[in-house]
């Protein structure tokens, strides 16, 4: 490499120290707790002294089991419902000529412009009083779906416009029916967007609390144990939970950088 | 050719908004014949194509394939090959997943599939490359793979999308000479759909000039080429320079014109009446050039002066300058005695090399 000059490197000194201190903005609360989860003292835990006995408190806690269940049902459904209606959405959308295309994508992204706690309750009374559903983990998911429908759209429509239909095209005239070219060509070339798109309402749904709380009833979710604790003044268990759901979640999105880089190999390629 | 037609279009339409892109089409290709569609971009001919195809529904007019009327048909039950500008591999299939694409679709075996692949791959000089992936192949060899993906299933019919309109022109003489090898050894017959008239006229048998939705002229291509039916033809066809005038004296199927002072005679082509403003067509290579009185056995002569001599490899343009200083482009060998820049010339040409249309015939 060639000699940087002083100025060039204090530049880029200067940037590096930037980056490091808005990453350190954006995790130092997320690694904070995880620190708190295994130090016996968590009102002044300097100097360190580690110890398990939250986590093992919690794993003896039965709500947590019931509530890490339903925590993964409700991101499982969620993730499902969103991911078919987002697809389907995505495709229709870019696959076909669509009048007025910008409206039709921009009414399904208005969920996320309102608040959650809004959706939350108005799907509450709608059930209960229009369509008379009881609150349940069913109705949670329905009601988080019409929330994360709107992010996993956004994260398969980015990915879809890269998509050249044309190949849907060739399939058909070698002779695929519809769903035969989906399953042969679509998919293997758009999978990467909707299992994206799939771990992100998952991620969402799982997380929620908002919404799941005005749905789901007394049922215990993880968000809403967390809850439930803090009312009676902060648990260090609920440290220990909150490192568990925040590991959970990482490694969620550690998967999606991997599909970044694999999806980018795979369907960044230029066919020339 | 009319009895074994496999492919017959009857009056076909097709309007995008307010744009007739095909407007009343009927054409009829027979079964083994090397058919080129040619055209301007624009044209139509594209959107033809696709209604042949079935990815695109003509709004009137009917389409028949093998004597099947196919017109309300997806394209999945037409049993056609296709090969498509930019290739269209698909990117996550190997070589030889997207040659047997079509033999998948069909439910043939897998040993079949083998079998039809190991002749193919041969047939197109693809040998030892079926595991590849797409990114992994020159411009050339995603062109092989395209028209054997195409040809395998030995579809009644192979509709050809300007294949080689990304290659670079070496590898698309190559490619030119190597299609037409494979029209003749297969006797399936292709529509090719073209905006280039060179590769038109090296490949097909027959060929159609579309323009503006409609065919403008369809026949054998040495008479599209030598006997233009209309202006635009006449223009898009060949390298003609084109010499505005007024049509003179008209003898039925010779017209004799003013060009500027000189007076030519040419091939009454068009509806051109004397008195009529009018454009000769004359095609650059059947121009003679040489010193004064060495073109004199032809019917028009004219003298001028070399202004340039443009040297293309195996022919050169000499663009000659006329006595009534408008400049005419003749191609010729790249040296003829007494031909040099500024040197006298006498250009002559026979009626028939020029074809005579009034300016109301029609936009080129």
């Amino acid at each position: 490499m060639a000699a940087v000059n002083p100025g060039a490197r204090f530049v880029i000194g200067g940037q590096t120290v930037m980056l490091l201190a808005l990453y350190a903005f954006l995790y130092f609360p997320i690694f904070y707790i995880g620190y708190l989860s295994v130090m016996e003292n968590n009102v002044w835990p300097f100097p360190p002294v580690f110890t398990g006995e939250w986590y093992g408190r919690l794993m003896i806690m039965s709500d947590f089991h019931v509530g890490l269940l339903n925590s993964v049902l409700i991101g499982i459904g969620t993730a499902l419902l969103s991911t078919l209606f987002a697809t389907a959405a995505a495709i229709g959308l870019l696959r076909y000529p669509v009048r007025r295309r910008g409206a039709i994508a921009v009414l399904f992204l208005a969920p996320l412009f309102v608040a959650q706690i809004l959706i939350g309750i108005s799907t509450l009374m709608f059930n209960r009083n229009v369509l008379g559903i009881p609150g349940n983990i069913e109705s949670a998911i329905v009601a988080n779906t019409t929330y994360s429908v709107s992010f996993a759209f956004l994260v398969i429509l980015a990915q879809l416009v890269r998509y050249d239909w044309r190949f849907d095209e060739v399939a058909q005239v070698f002779g695929a029916r519809p769903f035969r070219t989906f399953r042969e060509v679509t998919f293997p070339n758009i999978w990467p967007a909707v299992l994206g798109a799939f771990i992100i309402s998952f991620i969402l749904g799982f997380n929620n609390f908002e919404i799941t709380f005005y749905n789901v009833a007394a049922i215990p979710t993880l968000p809403t144990i967390a809850w439930g604790t803090l009312r009676h003044g902060i648990e260090p268990e609920l440290y220990a939970l909150a490192t568990i759901v925040n590991a959970l979640v990482f490694a969620l999105l550690f998967v999606i950088y991997l599909l970044i880089r694999v999806g980018a190999l795979r369907l960044g390629v230029p066919d020339d | 050719m009319s009895d074994q037609a496999i492919l017959r279009i009857e009056a076909v339409e097709k309007r995008f908004g307010a744009v007739r892109a095909v407007d009343g089409v009927s054409l009829e290709i027979g079964s083994r014949e090397f058919f080129a569609l040619l055209g301007p971009s624009g044209s139509g001919k594209t959107t033809l194509l696709r209604i042949v195809s079935g990815l695109e529904a003509p709004d009137r007019g009917r389409v028949e394939i093998g004597g099947t009327d196919v017109t309300a048909l997806p394209p999945y039950l037409r049993r056609i090959g296709m090969v498509f500008q930019d290739f269209l591999l698909f990117p996550h299939r190997t070589v030889a997943e997207n040659i047997t694409f079509p033999l998948k679709m069909q439910g043939r075996s897998a040993v079949e599939r083998e079998e039809q692949l190991d002749w193919i791959l041969g047939f197109v000089r693809m040998e030892g490359l079926g595991d590849r992936f797409p990114h992994q192949l020159s411009g050339g060899q995603k062109q092989r793979v395209a028209l054997a993906r195409g040809l395998i299933a030995r579809p009644e019919l192979l509709l050809l999308d300007e294949p080689l309109a990304n290659l670079d022109r070496e590898l698309r003489k190559e490619m030119e000479i190597e299609v037409r090898r494979y029209q003749e050894e297969l006797g399936i017959p292709f529509v090719y759909v073209t905006h280039n008239q060179e590769e038109a006229l090296t490949m097909s048998d027959r060929m159609a000039v579309m323009h503006r939705g409609g065919l403008e002229q369809v026949g054998p291509k040495l008479e599209v080429y030598n006997a233009p039916a209309t202006r635009f033809v006449a223009s898009f066809v060949g390298a003609p320079n084109r010499l505005s005038g007024r049509a003179m004296q008209d003898d039925g199927e010779r017209l004799l014109i003013d060009w500027g002072g000189i007076r030519l005679v040419g091939r009454a082509a068009g509806s051109a009446r004397p008195g009529d403003a009018v454009e000769m067509f004359l095609k650059s290579e059947r121009i003679a050039l040489g010193p004064a009185a060495d073109a004199a056995q032809h019917e028009n002569r004219l003298e001028g002066t070399v202004r340039d001599i443009i040297f293309k490899g195996q022919f050169a343009d000499y663009i000659v300058r006329a006595d009534n200083d408008v400049e005419l482009v003749v191609s010729g060998p790249t040296s003829v005695a007494g031909v040099e820049r500024n040197a006298r010339v006498t250009l002559g040409w026979p009626v028939e090399a020029a074809d005579v249309f009034a300016v109301e015939d029609g936009e080129p």
